[in-house]
């Protein structure tokens, strides 16, 4: 579904990402851990085509992702605040981000829905633009907007940061449960290693930009604390 | 405490990013600045000669007098442009052991160091301490500019107090201008005449010191009320930008929704306008920059001998919104440019949306003024002529500069002085839109042949509109590869 090939970024002289080969297939949980630094998110941007890779190139679905717009139909994605728009209310964003999508209306009543439960009545008709939301009422709105147009691949930057405990179980379930519902590829960036052992099934360990860690298997947790002790 | 409060807003200034970024700005502004009060101090001192000799008035204290109450309603209307509130900065001194009450005196009276309130001093102590001196003595010379000096100083709080009532909402302006109305309506129908009351008031001052006692007790309580105001108003949610909820819920134009993502994007951007301060102040002055042939058009001077010089008026009247807005096309958009790269829109509807959102004002522009042809066929023909003009290079002029290196702009900000974004493409940008009709209209004004000038710039317009799609294309092919350099300026801050 995804392939990275010799992908290098640098600044000046340090470099931030060098990757030299890593392919995430279909209906692949990935999981993605480091320390600050490591490049994750200079990583996940490259991917969506936000960075300049200094060499190497991404390929989505066997495509160049650098100056092709066709991979953004069934990519979705949220990394960070720069993702949302601040003088929007959440359900004009999300008629907004739909109607790129082609969404009807019943598509949005469905995708509504299936969000409930995880916005807790605390986003749709408050009569609130997305700008004064809380830290963790935006991550819900960006992490939905990334579900819209029932996306193959969904990449999402720490999703479970400034969530409320029982908001991070529901994303979890959810995330579970999209899965089992269709075929999907998570691309998840997290430092909670419970969570993000949980819910994947292979976790790359990047640090300086480099691979340094493909793991896979049921003792994912173990290893992962083992090699962060240190 | 005051010292390290001083010293903090020091660094806050020199080691802020935009600091050294913008320096060609702040120094701009910076000359500006001393340029106006050296033209000032200059007029202070040519003050009394003025009035004598070349306006021929014998008691110029009287007839100075007169005109002091006109230059206070003028002082305040500059002060609500160039003064800021002083309340931001103080988030993050809240919540540590320091007395609030310390704080908003600091804020109070720090904000007493801005040009304005020297103004008035090098506007007319010269005249103070010749003219009045000579005439009534020390004393009198020294009531006089305390007088104007605590009167400057009152309207310095109450400029603050109104702004923060008033904040950059449409009520401010309209309020100032129905004032500005008033006043000169008086005058007119001569309900009251605001010179005499003006002049007889301040006569005051040669009779002794309780001028500057009435004034000196209203400066204190002018103070004292803005501190309770300002004490009063700290929380830092209600300087937040969600406030105006009642600028209505729906805001789309239905009639948009025909064209397909193109019209969701203008429609987008047309919340984006519509719900910040900024943007929309800058779209209310783009109507009142409609009014602004008026100044020129009833004058001969320039509708007879100057045509050429109409084109200027031409350009602003039709494009002002484009120029304005347009200089920071991408930078309004600043906060989600990295979500516009991931959506399923390619950048060509996405410069398209902003090409229709641009051009479809300007025509509006154009089509409101239309009852100029009241002072002539020939300003609708120069109209119509610089219409084309800014729909077939100056937009793409605008499009292009102000992709050179956008910064980010903070959409909470309000408008007044507020020169985030600012950067050297939009000092240069202005020279092309400007003088680039000139190149057009100049050879044939030359030749004795005006009208073919307007008529010539009007065609280079039109074939700018015919090769619309191609210089559109060159437009996104810029973006395309700018882009990486444009987002990751957009994430830094």
């Amino acid at each position: 579904m995804i392939a990275i090939q010799s992908l290098k970024k640098t600044y000046k002289d340090t470099s931030v990402v060098d990757v030299a080969e890593l392919l995430i297939g279909q209906n692949e949980s990935f999981g993605l851990v480091g320390n600050n630094g490591a490049g994750k998110t200079t990583l996940f941007r490259m991917i969506l085509d936000l960075i300049r890779a200094t060499e190497g190139q991404v390929l989505i679905n066997g495509k160049n992702v650098q100056g092709n717009d066709e991979w953004k139909s069934y990519v979705g994605s949220y990394l960070d605040e720069n993702f949302l728009i601040p003088y929007l209310t959440p359900e004009e964003y999300f008629k907004f981000v739909g109607k790129l999508h082609n969404y009807s209306d019943d598509d949005l009543k469905n995708f509504y829905q299936k969000f409930e439960e995880l916005f807790h009545d605390e986003i749709l008709g408050k009569n609130k633009y997305i700008g004064d939301l809380s830290k963790g009422n935006l991550k819900k709105v960006g992490i939905a907007a990334a579900f819209i147009g029932n996306p193959h691949v969904v990449i999402l930057d720490e999703p479970f940061e400034n969530l409320d405990p029982t908001s991070q179980i529901r994303l979890k379930q959810l995330l579970d449960r999209e899965r089992k519902a269709r075929s999907i590829t998570y691309l998840i960036s997290s430092h909670d290693l419970n969570h993000v052992t949980d819910l994947c099934e292979r976790i790359v360990i990047l640090e300086k930009g480099k691979v340094i860690k493909d793991l896979k298997g049921d003792n994912l947790l173990a290893e992962l604390e083992e090699y962060f002790k240190a | 405490m005051v010292a390290t409060l001083l010293s903090h807003g020091w660094k806050k200034l020199s080691r802020s990013v935009s600091f050294s970024k913008e320096l060609t700005t702040t120094i701009l502004l910076t000359l500006f600045g001393l340029m106006f009060l050296g033209y000032s101090l200059a007029l202070g001192f040519a003050l009394d000669r003025i009035i004598t000799n070349g306006l021929k008035h014998e008691d110029s204290f009287q007839f100075l007098n007169g005109l002091l109450l006109y230059y206070f309603v003028f002082e305040f209307m500059i002060r609500y442009f160039l003064q800021n509130l002083p309340v931001l900065d103080v988030q993050p001194y809240l919540h540590l052991p320091l007395k609030r009450s310390r704080i908003v005196h600091y804020l109070l009276v720090k904000s007493l160091s801005h040009g304005m309130n020297i103004l008035v001093f090098i506007l007319f102590s010269p005249f103070a301490f010749t003219a009045i001196a000579n005439r009534f003595g020390m004393a009198s010379a020294f009531s006089w500019i305390l007088t104007l000096g605590l009167i400057s100083f009152c309207l310095h709080y109450l400029v603050l107090l109104f702004k923060k009532g008033l904040d950059d909402t449409i009520w401010g302006l309209l309020t100032l201008v129905g004032i500005f109305s008033f006043l000169g309506a008086s005058d007119y129908y001569g309900w009251f005449k605001l010179s005499d009351l003006s002049a007889s008031l301040f006569a005051l001052t040669a009779q002794g010191y309780f001028l500057v006692m009435i004034f000196s007790l209203l400066f204190l309580s002018i103070y004292f009320f803005s501190f309770r105001f300002f004490l009063n108003g700290m929380y830092p949610e209600e300087v937040s930008f969600g406030k105006s909820n009642a600028w209505g819920k729906n805001q789309d134009l239905s009639f948009l929704q025909n064209f397909g993502s193109l019209g969701d994007w203008i429609n987008l951007e047309i919340k984006l306008i519509i719900r910040n301060k900024r943007p929309r102040t800058i779209l209310f002055l783009s109507t009142f920059f409609l009014l602004y042939g008026l100044i020129f058009y009833n004058n001969d001077t320039y509708t007879e001998k100057m045509p050429g010089f109409l084109l200027f008026v031409g350009i602003f009247i039709t494009g002002i919104f484009m120029i304005n807005y347009g200089q920071f096309l991408f930078s309004w958009q600043s906060g989600h440019f990295d979500f516009t790269l991931t959506r399923p829109i390619s950048l060509r509807q996405y410069i398209e949306s902003k090409y229709w959102l641009l051009s479809t004002v300007t025509v509006i522009c154009f089509l409101l003024s239309v009852p100029y042809v009241y002072f002539g066929w020939k300003i609708i023909l120069i109209h119509a002529a610089m219409t084309l003009f800014n729909l077939g290079i100056n937009i793409f002029v605008v499009m292009n500069v102000s992709m050179w290196e956008p910064k980010k702009i903070d959409l909470k900000k309000g408008a007044t002085f507020n020169y985030e974004g600012v950067g050297a493409a939009q000092w240069l940008m202005s020279i092309p839109l400007l003088l680039g009709p000139y190149l057009f209209y100049l050879p044939f004004s030359l030749m004795g042949y005006p009208t073919a000038g307007i008529l010539a710039v009007g065609g280079v317009g039109l074939v700018g509109i015919l090769f619309r799609t191609y210089l559109l294309e060159v437009t996104v092919r810029r973006l395309e590869q700018r882009r990486y350099t444009i987002a990751a300026g957009f994430r830094k801050d």
